[in-house]
């Protein structure tokens, strides 16, 4: 089957359009079937996914993936994040710097390390693979299902609580293509710096909206 | 060409009311500037060869975060002249056998003071803390007399020692409330050092640590090179904190101390060498004293270091190295030991500190504010009497034979993550790693996180290889390795003799509770 026509979403202009479009993917429950695709139309589907979701506009290469430092992260100060007070007003704090990672799969510096499990609770659950289990997680609810007590989440403003509401296979095969899909390279980034929570007071009690989202129609829809 | 990150799915988050997302151009001679209006203005100009910055405001009120914590830097009155350092009486010993060392340790519930002016509910080994020492030499048949008298279930782990598994005090053979037991080990020759001894029941190990379980243990050599004259004292380092009632401190897990703790360890505002506050050792000039010290810290890592003089490193986890080192300071990390020679280079009737350098352990979002404090820990006082003529040191200390790796015939990777290790939680009924008596193996462990993390092996002591792939510069036996941010470390071990089930874990307590901890099964 042609990669392309495993998405379910209608526009792929922005990010934001991709999740109004969207169908409603099968519920917080990650599956452990990652795709009844071969290994390399998986690959196909998640290289697609990935440069229409503008990974590299952050993570570095832009959407190409044949440029130097494709998803290889942030390789200059002047692709850092401000976060906070400071970034409309100078000196003003708290300030906080983030700075998208290596996603290369490489074992000391980028992603190796991780299962494609803990990417995949990365985009849908936006925990950070470093510091969540590598486990199915079953629930949003903080140490319920696997999700841990005290999370840590992805810093800000990787933009998880959008990509959240992709469908379970797009999110496996982004995975799938960051993982086995490219070739590691040895860049350090840096680590992001944050609020003692670890973003956790952004995310708490769901007020970025529900996930999943509610059942079509909704009452703006026909 | 380059997109745009927009931010709006914050935009309904009312935290994030001030959203934004864009692009400007700046110079590079100023990284990260706010957006301007004539860059905003001039947003269609972009090019994409601009440079991107993405700024997003951050209304959260961090009160919390930035305003609570403790007096860290806890201080006696300055008219109160220091204590003594008070050494820890040794465990007496009840058996008239040669090579035989008997003791009794009780493990109960105990009302003390620990801070000046207040006294706290705490649990302590035959009523001290830190407990009494161990006192035993090489080929000793040690039998301890365990009494839990505790209102909890707990164990004695002997750290570092050399010991048949079923005599570790692991997570694996709790000892209930009031129960006996009788721990039996022989100390093999070969492991002269200091070592220590602690409770390691499975999620409880910080917490009966922090109420006041620890103590000593110093195993002596056949024949130690270092002279018998030279003053032998024991220092055991530990922080803690107290409320305003004087009772240990333990947050609510779920506050946003627990958490913070839970993230760091949980360090202390009140830093003690045995159980004293900025206690004091007198010194005489020319003199040489030899101090073993443990970290027996939850989490507190002590960058150690005498102002004025520099320090004789002569040994570590598993004692004596093969020449001694001379240095500016030591990173004593949790659980790790050191011997030092302190030499009396200052003239009679001065003083000095023995202080805890500031070392950055800490992940940014969890760093203390006053991390960057040092911090005093015992003075150093230099008595009036003349100085002595300086004594000859040896120049060596004994062989360590090294561990060949040629004969490792496996390498095992530990990918430390934050709170797990190799991407799973502690699970008592799982092994996680297997291997057969008698083979030599490499491990590589790596810290995938940007905090420290020292990693301990029970049962079995190790040398380090390299650090970062930098040789490790001499040899020496280990039980614990530091591996800092992001780092990775390489040790080689050989498993001897003991088969059985073998704890290994990161030894923040709080991370070691949270279930950073695998076993180790040698068949």
């Amino acid at each position: 089957m042609p990669a392309f026509s495993k998405s379910r979403c209608l526009g792929f202009v922005l990010p934001i359009l991709v999740i109004a479009a969207c169908t409603p993917s099968s519920g917080a429950t990650s599956s452990d079937v990652r795709t009844s695709m071969g290994p390399q139309d998986q690959i196909a589907l998640g290289r697609y996914l990935v440069i229409s979701h503008d990974c590299g506009g952050c993570h570095g290469g832009e959407a190409d993936p044949a440029a130097v430092g494709w998803l290889d992260g942030v390789r200059s100060p002047i692709q850092e994040f401000k976060i906070g007070p400071c970034a409309v007003q100078p000196g003003a704090q708290p300030c906080f710097t983030t700075r998208p990672k290596n996603l290369t799969p490489d074992n000391a510096t980028g992603i190796g390390r991780f299962s494609e499990r803990q990417i995949f609770n990365a985009l849908r659950f936006g925990l950070r693979p470093e510091e969540t289990p590598d486990v199915e997680i079953t629930s949003t609810t903080r140490g319920q299902g696997n999700f841990p007590q005290t999370p840590h989440y992805l810093a800000v403003p990787m933009p998880w609580p959008a990509w959240r509401h992709m469908p379970d296979a797009e999110l496996w095969a982004m995975a799938a293509y960051l993982k086995r899909g490219l070739k590691p390279v040895n860049h350090k980034v840096e680590d992001s710096e944050g609020p003692p929570d670890f973003w956790a007071g952004a995310y708490a009690n769901n007020s970025f909206g529900a996930y999943p989202v509610p059942a079509y129609p909704t009452a703006n829809e026909r | 060409m380059a997109a745009t990150l927009c931010l709006l799915p914050f935009g309904s988050v009312n935290k994030f009311s001030r959203s934004y997302c864009t692009r400007v151009s700046k110079p590079r001679s100023e990284p990260h500037p706010p957006p301007t209006r004539s860059a905003l203005k001039n947003l269609s100009a972009l090019t994409i060869k601009l440079p991107l910055v993405a700024v997003l405001a951050w209304p959260i009120n961090l009160g919390p975060f930035v305003t609570a914590d403790q007096p860290r830097n806890f201080r006696l009155a300055a008219a109160r002249a220091p204590d003594t350092l008070s050494l820890r009486p040794i465990l007496a010993n009840q058996s008239s056998l040669p090579h035989t060392v008997e003791v009794t340790l009780t493990a109960a519930p105990a009302r003390l003071s620990l801070v000046p002016g207040s006294v706290s509910d705490v649990y302590a080994y035959n009523g001290l803390i830190p407990g009494p020492t161990l006192d035993v030499r090489e080929g000793d048949r040690v039998i301890v007399h365990f009494r839990n008298d505790l209102p909890e279930a707990s164990t004695i782990h002997w750290h570092g020692i050399h010991l048949p598994a079923n005599q570790d005090g692991s997570p694996l053979d709790p000892i209930a409330a009031g129960e006996r037991h009788d721990y039996v080990f022989t100390i093999k020759p070969g492991t002269a050092g200091t070592y220590w001894y602690h409770p390691h029941l499975h999620q409880r190990t910080g917490y009966q640590i922090a109420k006041g379980l620890f103590g000593a243990i110093v195993v002596h050599a056949a024949h130690d090179p270092l002279p018998a004259s030279l003053p032998d004292k024991v220092l055991i380092l530990t922080d803690n904190r107290f409320n305003a009632d004087g009772s240990v401190n333990f947050p609510d897990p779920h506050s946003v101390e627990g958490e913070i703790d839970e993230e760091n360890g949980r360090e202390g505002n009140v830093l003690f060498v045995n159980g004293q506050v900025m206690p004091k050792i007198i010194i005489r000039s020319g003199e040489v004293q030899r101090w073993r010290v443990i970290n027996a810290s939850a989490a507190r890592v002590y960058r150690l270091a005498i102002p004025g003089q520099t320090l004789l490193h002569v040994g570590n986890d598993g004692g004596l190295f093969e020449r001694p080192v001379e240095v500016k300071e030591i990173v004593l990390a949790n659980a790790e030991r050191v011997e030092i020679l302190v030499r009396g280079t200052a003239p009679p009737g001065t003083r000095t500190t023995l202080e805890a350098l500031p070392y950055d352990r800490y992940a940014p979002q969890t760093r203390p504010k006053d991390w960057n404090v040092a911090r005093d820990l015992l003075s150093l006082q230099y008595s009036d009497e003349k100085a002595l003529a300086p004594i000859a040191l040896p120049v060596v200390l004994r062989h360590i034979p090294p561990l060949d790796t040629a004969d490792a015939t496996a390498t095992r990777v530990m990918s430390m993550g934050q709170g797990f290790i190799n991407g799973r939680l502690m699970d008592m009924s799982r092994v996680d790693v297997s291997t057969r008596l008698g083979a030599t193996e490499i491990w590589e462990i790596e810290n995938l996180v940007g905090m420290d993390h020292p990693f301990h092996l029970h049962g079995f002591r190790f040398q380090v290889l390299d650090r970062n792939g930098v040789p490790e510069p001499y040899r020496s036996w280990k039980d614990v390795v530091n591996v800092p941010k992001h780092e990775t470390a390489r040790f080689i071990v050989h498993y001897e003799d003991f088969p059985g089930k073998w704890m290994f874990h990161c030894h923040i307590l709080d991370h070691e509770d949270h279930g950073m901890m695998g076993i180790l099964e040698v068949n």
